[in-house]
Formats: structure tokens, C-alpha cells, sequence
């Protein structure tokens, strides 16, 4: 009996050793969990009340996120965190039309991508106003406005002399002016020079744009010729400091190749801090050069207004504090965050308390104009700082990936959360304006890695949102976002007040708003068509035999007015050219033009695109083109 | 001034009908009749507004629905009620007026007949141009729904539709006018 048990357990304990070693996971890695779930944040009930926002509920907040090199902006709502809506700005978007009607054609100018860093709410006193928003290219060196009461982009300006206005825009506490500050130097015109002559022949130009309100347009009041260095972020001052601002500079060094070492060797950069006011009045007084039609101000000849801040060594973000005194530099390649007082830069600017100088611009003294120098244990790769209502900033770190809340008044560290991962920047609600609301801040983070679920290599980008009530911070929602918001601003949604259908406008020759106003109308080889979108039909002519079909000759000049004249909530009308690679949309009471040459001969169907009613199906028509002889 | 042939109203009587006169004419200011219609996609409703000489509402959005199931077009051409109706019923106010002042209750008969047949023609006039829009229908209409009659006050349902019709402050100003007409009837029934 014995002996029969030892080859039977012997026999067992070997199938189980063997076992063991071929599937059970007993390398180190089997304990690991996703790095996400490593991270520290607690989730409870309380937290999904608070971003639950029903059905018949509205968010809080607007967040207008830039979408970086998609070219477009992302409005999102605060606390829900949903994606609310997509508005082109810099790229086409077959969606709504935007770059095929010949408006936004000819806005876009011919440009197919843009690069959106930053957007910029329009001020009064240093507050949000809700009527306007601005936005800069990197990409095309263009800025546009959009207007809040459509969400629709209503004048873009190509700037002359600059490459990549990335830092902008930032606008002044009464939207006077529109600064757009460039990250990369370029000869004037962009006209080609050796890069052996980087430091002679190139200039990082700064431009002032001005915003016509009346007639929703865009100028260039006039250029500054900086230093070729990169210039990143920027603010305005604001209160105590109205009339100044402050851009972030680095690749002082000048270096011209391989720049992730050759413009990190410096110990400092620079802050750029100069009067705008001053600027102004020296244009005023004529002290500026005619550059290729623009104001020109070459600070080493206009030697007013302009100087250099010593700072730790490329820095990226710079932000004026709420009550105007201060402006905070995040250190990027530093770990620590430097506070600089406007008072004692004004009083080192009277005493004359310089330096040297760089390129005819004083340099004051670091130690005359540091305020206090924050330094959170650990805590490195500061970019970019947000503020509330109780005195805090927030500043994102991106290579420790977290948000440090400290009291910019006392340099006290008061509280610290990790984000999933790298933030960008932060936007906290209204929290760069002269009264921040507190309550909330949303973390653009760069990396999404394993936060959502997979959608192959290409991943989303993450924002998440702080819940800034309580003692300490939470993040309580964590959200996709698509390539790439690099800066957001967050608007009280009661400051903005936008229209549901076009007013009529009795003076658009294009516009008609009667079906028996519709008609189609040669003039030599220009076919105007003037007609109308309703649910479920379009009207072109509407004495014609077949109200909907437009006949044209190859070769006609062909221009479809179309005006949507149900003047409805939310009954959009699209119109599309079946194979002529036309579509656009027109909202209740809007005429947009469709501008094209019928070069192709043939029938081709025109149909509604934006899902009307329920014969949307059966809203279209005929394009007839009839072939040369 | 004595009432020797006891047939003049009392003064109780005629300030009520003075009231009357100046509750006609105020009605003027309101709508008459009002239909509401709410639907999935319009939660908010649309409305048709009546006064005595102007449509309102979302008169619009209303056609462009209608068009579906090929009724007629509201707007204030399809009523010519709405050319004149004001001034028959500033009439009503100034006739009213005029029975005040002579207090003849011969007349006030009269005035009450007026009011009753003026009452019972508007109700079926009404109801006429509701039958007309419901029931003619264009047989082309891409939608076809059976005929319907709205009720002039109520609820009805028709296609995605929940529809109420109410009637307007100014029509219950010449509910109280003609109540107040009624007054002098028993004020002064043993005369």
C-alpha cells in the first residue's frame, strides 16, 4: 500500500511543480497594475454627482480649448466635461462648409492646416467679456476672431515678418491691442539669409494687432523687432501694471542648430518686459522704420520701453497674478517657479538699476526685480500657472507630472496631485484674468497612454478635471480630447449670449427670404443663382419648371447664393454638389455663396447634407451642365 | 330727474353697462383665441395668437410644418375677418356706450340679442376656419393624416403633435362685458 502511494504523490508533486513553472506568472511585472490606477486619486460617489450634468441642465463653464495643429477649437462644458462642439478656425472642415463657401475660402487663403495654440478671450477690464475670441497659427503665421455669438471665425489676418506665433495671442484688459510674439526668428519678409548670419540678419518679430469691432476685422498696428531668440509664453499686466507685458524668451544663445542642446546652455534667459503704451506713443511720434508697408520699431534704435528680466534658463510659461503685482516664471528645464514684483522692475527701470544690455535693450537686475524664487520638492519641468479666488496659483509640472498649489504671496506649497500624464498647461475657471472663480481647473495633459480604451497606436489626449473646493485638490474626471489642446480658457456660460437663427439682413444683395424671390440670372458666362433652403426642398427659381435643378454651360462661372429661410431652431440645411467636391451648410436665416467654375460637363445631383426633417431624403436636385459644342 | 314712464335703466345699470362698453374696447388690446402646440422637437411649443385684427405666434415655423401635411398657409390675408372685425367690436363698445347713456332697456334688449348672435357667429366662424384648415387638406401633401377638426377650446392630437386652444384674455374681457350687460336685466326686473 505504501509503496504504491510514493510514485502516485511523488507522481503528483512533480505535475504540480511542472504546472507551477509553465503558467503560473511569478515574474516581478505579475503586480504591476496600469500606471494609471497607480496614481493616487480617490473616486467617490460624491465626485460623479458633481460632473453629472442632466438632460435640461446646462455646464457652468464654456472651456475653449485650442486644437492645436487640427487648426480648430474645441468647446467644451464645465463640469461635464462633453465635448460640446468642433469650430473650424485655421483648417477646412467639409462638416459645416467652412473653407468651401467663397467667404471662408477666401479667409482661409488657400492654407488647408493650421497650427492653434492659443486662445484669447476678448477683455473689458481685465475680465472676460464674452463677445470675441482670438486665436493664433504657428503653422502659417496667421490670427483670427471669432465671434461668441455664432461661434463662427470671422476675419483671419496673415502677419507679415513673423514664424510662428505661438506664445499669443494675448490680449490687453481692454482688448486693445493683440500681441503675437514668435517662436522662431526669420529675416524680415522671411526673405533668405545665411544662418551664419542668425544673430545679424534675423529678428524675432513681435506684432500689435488691433480688433475693429464694427466691421469685425483685424489690423496690424505695428511690428517690434526683437532679438532672433524664441519667445513662448506671455501675459498682460493687468491693474497696478496695466500697460506692461511679459513674454518668455529662450535660445538667447542664439543657436541655430540642433537647439535642444545648443539653447539650453545658458544659465538665464530672459523675460522680455516692455510698455505697450510706450510703444505706441513712439509709432505715434514716427520713431519706426517702414518694413514692407508695416511699423517697424528696432528696439536697438527706439531704445525705449523694452527690457530684459534675467530668468532660470528657458522658461516656458510666465503669468501676471490676479491683483497685477507680480509675474510668475515656470522654470521648464529648472524645477522651481520665480515670482518677479512689477513694482520693483518700475523702480530698477527709474534708477536705472541695469545689468548690461543684449542687442540695445537694458537688462535689469535679477535680484532687484525676484520677488522669491519656489522651489516644491521633487517637483520638476514647471510650465505654466493658473490662479483662483483665494489667492493660489496652480502651476503644472510636466516632467513630475502634477498640479502644485502654492500661495504666490508667501511661497508656501500647500497641496500637490498627481495627473495622468505630463501636463501642458492648466485652465482654471476665469483663471487668468483679474477675478478668477476658483472652483475648477482642467489639466491639458499631454500623454493619455493607458487611460482610455485603445484605439491602436495614435492616442488621445487627456484633460482632467481638478475640483478646486474643497482643502485639498481632486481630480474627479478624466476625458479624451483630440490632438491638441495646448492652451483652454474657461468662461462663465452666462457671459455669452449667442443667437439661434441669422437676423435678417435687408442689405445682402445675396440674400433672399421669399421662395418667390428666387430666381437665377445670366450675365455672360456668370450664372448667379439666388435661392433658398427650406425643409424639404431647395428653391432656385421658383417659376422654373423644376424649381430645384440649375442648368449652367461648361465653363460658366457659376455662383449658388443660398439662404436657409427656415428660420427655426437648430434646422440647419446643408448643400452639397454630387461629385463637383462642393459642400457647405447654411444655418436658419444665413446666406453663404458657393463661387465655382462648372468647368466639368455632365448631370450631377445637389442634395441637403445636414439631416433636415424627415424627407431629408428626398431634398435635392439636379445640376445640369451642358458640354461646349 | 324722475322716471315717470318707469322704463329708464337705474344708475347701478348703467355704470355696468359704461363698464361694459370700456372692457369691449380694452379687449381690443389682448388675443381673442390661442392655440398651442407642443411635440417631441418642440418642447417649448409654437403658438398661433389671434387678436381681432393681427395673427402672432410662430406663424413660420407653423407653415413650414404644415406644408407636410398640405395645409393651407396661416397668415392674416387667409382671414378677412381680421380687416374689420376691430371695428365691428369698437362698435360693439360704442353702441354699448350709447344704450348706457339713453338707458332704454328696449335697447338694452337689443344690445344682449346683438352680443348672443354677435357670440354664437364668432364661435361658429371659428370653428369654420378650423374645420377649413383641418379637413382641407392638399391630397398631395407627402404626409396624409386623416382629417381633423381642432376643438375651439381644448385638446387635440394630430401627427407628432398635442395641440391646446384656449381662449384669450380679450375673449374673456367680452365674456365679463356681456355678464355685465346682464346685470341691468335683473338690477331692474320689477320696473
Amino acid at each position: 500500500m505504501k509503496k504504491k502511494l510514493i510514485p502516485i504523490i511523488s507522481g503528483l508533486v512533480f505535475g504540480l511543480v511542472v504546472a507551477v513553472i509553465i503558467f503560473a506568472d511569478i515574474s516581478p511585472g505579475s503586480k504591476t497594475k496600469t500606471a494609471a490606477s497607480n496614481s493616487t486619486t480617490t473616486t467617490s460617489n460624491g465626485d460623479a454627482e458633481k460632473v453629472y450634468v442632466p438632460l435640461g441642465k446646462k455646464d457652468d463653464y464654456y472651456l475653449m480649448a485650442s486644437g492645436g495643429h487640427s487648426g480648430q477649437l474645441f468647446v467644451y462644458g464645465v463640469p461635464s466635461m462633453r465635448l460640446i462642439r468642433t469650430v473650424p478656425i485655421f483648417s477646412p472642415d467639409s462638416a459645416t462648409g467652412y473653407g468651401y463657401d467663397a467667404a471662408s475660402k477666401k479667409m482661409l487663403g488657400g492654407y488647408t492646416w493650421g497650427d492653434f495654440h492659443h486662445p484669447a478671450l476678448s477683455e473689458t477690464n481685465g475680465d472676460y467679456d464674452g463677445k470675441y475670441l482670438f486665436a493664433t497659427d504657428v503653422a502659417n503665421s496667421r490670427a483670427a476672431v471669432m465671434d461668441l455669438k455664432t461661434f463662427t471665425t470671422k476675419d483671419i489676418i496673415k502677419v507679415p515678418n513673423t514664424s510662428g506665433p505661438h506664445c499669443a495671442a494675448f490680449v490687453t484688459p481692454n482688448t486693445e491691442y493683440l500681441f503675437l510674439p514668435t517662436r522662431f526668428a526669420t529675416p524680415l519678409g522671411q526673405k533668405y539669409a545665411s544662418l551664419d548670419n542668425y544673430s545679424k540678419d534675423y529678428y524675432g518679430v513681435m506684432s500689435a494687432l488691433t480688433f475693429d469691432k464694427k466691421n469685425e476685422k483685424l489690423n496690424i498696428a505695428y511690428q517690434v523687432a526683437l532679438p532672433p531668440w524664441s519667445y513662448d509664453l506671455s501675459d498682460a499686466g493687468k491693474k497696478s501694471s496695466d500697460g506692461w507685458g511679459v513674454i518668455t524668451t529662450y535660445n538667447t544663445e542664439e543657436a541655430t542648430t540642433t537647439m535642444e542642446i545648443n539653447a539650453s546652455q545658458a544659465d538665464r534667459d530672459y523675460i522680455v518686459l516692455f510698455n505697450w503704451k510706450e510703444l505706441a506713443q513712439e509709432v505715434k511720434d514716427g520713431k519706426y522704420t517702414n518694413v514692407d508697408g508695416q511699423k517697424m520699431i528696432f528696439p536697438e534704435k527706439e531704445n525705449q520701453g523694452i527690457y530684459l528680466v534675467p530668468v532660470a534658463k528657458s522658461p516656458h510659461g510666465v503669468d501676471v497674478t490676479p491683483d497685477g503685482k507680480y509675474f510668475i516664471a515656470s522654470g521648464k528645464l529648472a524645477p522651481a517657479m520665480t515670482v518677479f514684483s512689477f513694482e520693483k522692475a518700475f523702480k530698477a527701470i527709474k534708477d536705472k538699476d541695469f545689468s548690461g544690455e543684449r542687442n540695445g535693450i537694458p537688462v535689469l537686475n535679477y535680484k532687484s526685480v525676484m520677488e522669491r524664487e519656489v522651489n516644491p520638492e521633487n517637483a520638476l519641468g514647471p510650465l505654466h500657472t493658473q490662479f483662483d479666488n483665494k489667492g493660489f496659483a496652480y502651476t503644472t509640472m510636466f516632467i513630475s507630472s502634477e498640479i502644485v498649489k502654492w500661495n504666490y504671496k508667501t511661497g508656501e506649497v500647500v497641496d500637490r496631485v498627481p495627473v495622468q500624464y505630463s501636463p501642458g498647461h492648466a485652465a482654471a475657471a476665469e483663471g487668468d484674468t483679474a477675478s478668477p472663480d476658483g472652483h475648477w481647473l482642467v489639466s491639458l495633459n499631454k500623454l493619455a497612454k493607458d487611460n482610455f480604451l485603445s484605439v491602436g497606436p495614435s492616442h488621445p489626449e487627456t484633460m482632467q478635471l481638478i475640483d478646486l473646493d474643497g482643502p485639498k485638490m481632486r481630480v474627479i474626471d478624466t476625458v479624451p480630447a483630440n490632438p491638441e489642446p495646448h492652451y483652454a480658457q474657461m468662461i462663465k456660460a452666462d457671459k455669452i449670449h449667442t443667437i439661434n437663427v441669422y437676423p435678417e439682413d435687408k442689405n445682402n444683395k445675396d440674400a433672399v427670404y421669399k421662395t418667390t424671390d428666387t430666381r437665377i440670372v445670366r450675365n455672360g458666362n456668370t450664372v448667379d443663382v439666388y435661392g433658398i433652403a427650406m425643409r424639404s426642398r431647395f428653391v432656385f427659381d421658383s417659376k422654373a419648371k423644376r424649381p430645384d435643378t440649375i442648368e449652367v454651360n461648361q465653363g460658366d462661372h457659376v455662383r449658388i447664393h443660398l439662404t436657409n429661410i427656415d428660420r427655426d431652431e437648430d434646422i440647419t440645411h446643408g448643400f452639397a454638389i454630387n461629385n463637383y467636391d462642393l459642400n457647405m451648410e447654411v444655418q436658419p436665416g444665413e446666406t453663404k455663396t458657393l463661387d465655382f467654375v462648372a468647368d466639368k460637363a455632365g448631370t450631377f445631383p445637389l442634395y441637403c447634407t445636414n439631416f433636415c426633417s424627415a424627407l431629408h431624403q428626398e431634398m435635392n436636385g439636379y445640376f445640369l451642365v451642358k458640354p461646349n459644342n | 330727474m324722475v322716471n315717470l314712464n318707469g322704463k329708464k335703466l337705474s344708475i347701478i345699470s348703467t355704470l355696468s353697462l359704461i363698464g361694459s362698453s370700456i372692457l369691449i374696447g380694452v379687449s381690443l388690446l389682448f388675443p381673442w383665441w390661442e392655440l398651442f402646440l407642443y411635440a417631441p422637437q418642440y418642447p417649448e411649443g409654437l403658438d398661433i395668437i389671434v387678436y381681432t385684427n393681427k395673427l402672432r405666434g410662430k406663424l413660420d415655423i407653423i407653415n413650414t410644418l404644415n406644408h407636410y401635411i398640405g395645409m393651407s398657409d396661416f397668415s392674416e390675408k387667409s382671414f378677412p375677418e381680421l380687416s374689420y372685425l376691430i371695428y365691428l367690436i369698437a362698435g360693439l363698445a360704442i353702441l354699448t356706450l350709447i344704450v348706457a347713456i339713453l338707458r332704454k332697456k328696449s335697447f338694452l334688449y337689443m344690445l344682449i340679442g346683438i352680443f348672443v348672435i354677435g357670440g354664437i357667429i364668432g364661435v361658429f366662424d371659428l370653428y369654420h376656419w378650423l374645420h377649413t384648415f383641418g379637413t382641407d387638406l392638399d391630397p398631395k401633401a407627402p404626409l396624409r393624416i386623416k382629417p381633423f377638426v381642432p376643438p375651439v377650446i381644448g385638446k387635440n392630437r394630430f401627427a407628432n403633435f398635442t395641440t391646446y386652444s384656449y381662449l384669450g384674455k380679450g375673449a374673456y374681457l367680452i365674456i365679463v362685458a356681456f355678464l355685465l350687460t346682464l346685470i341691468p336685466l335683473w338690477k331692474d326686473r320689477k320696473q
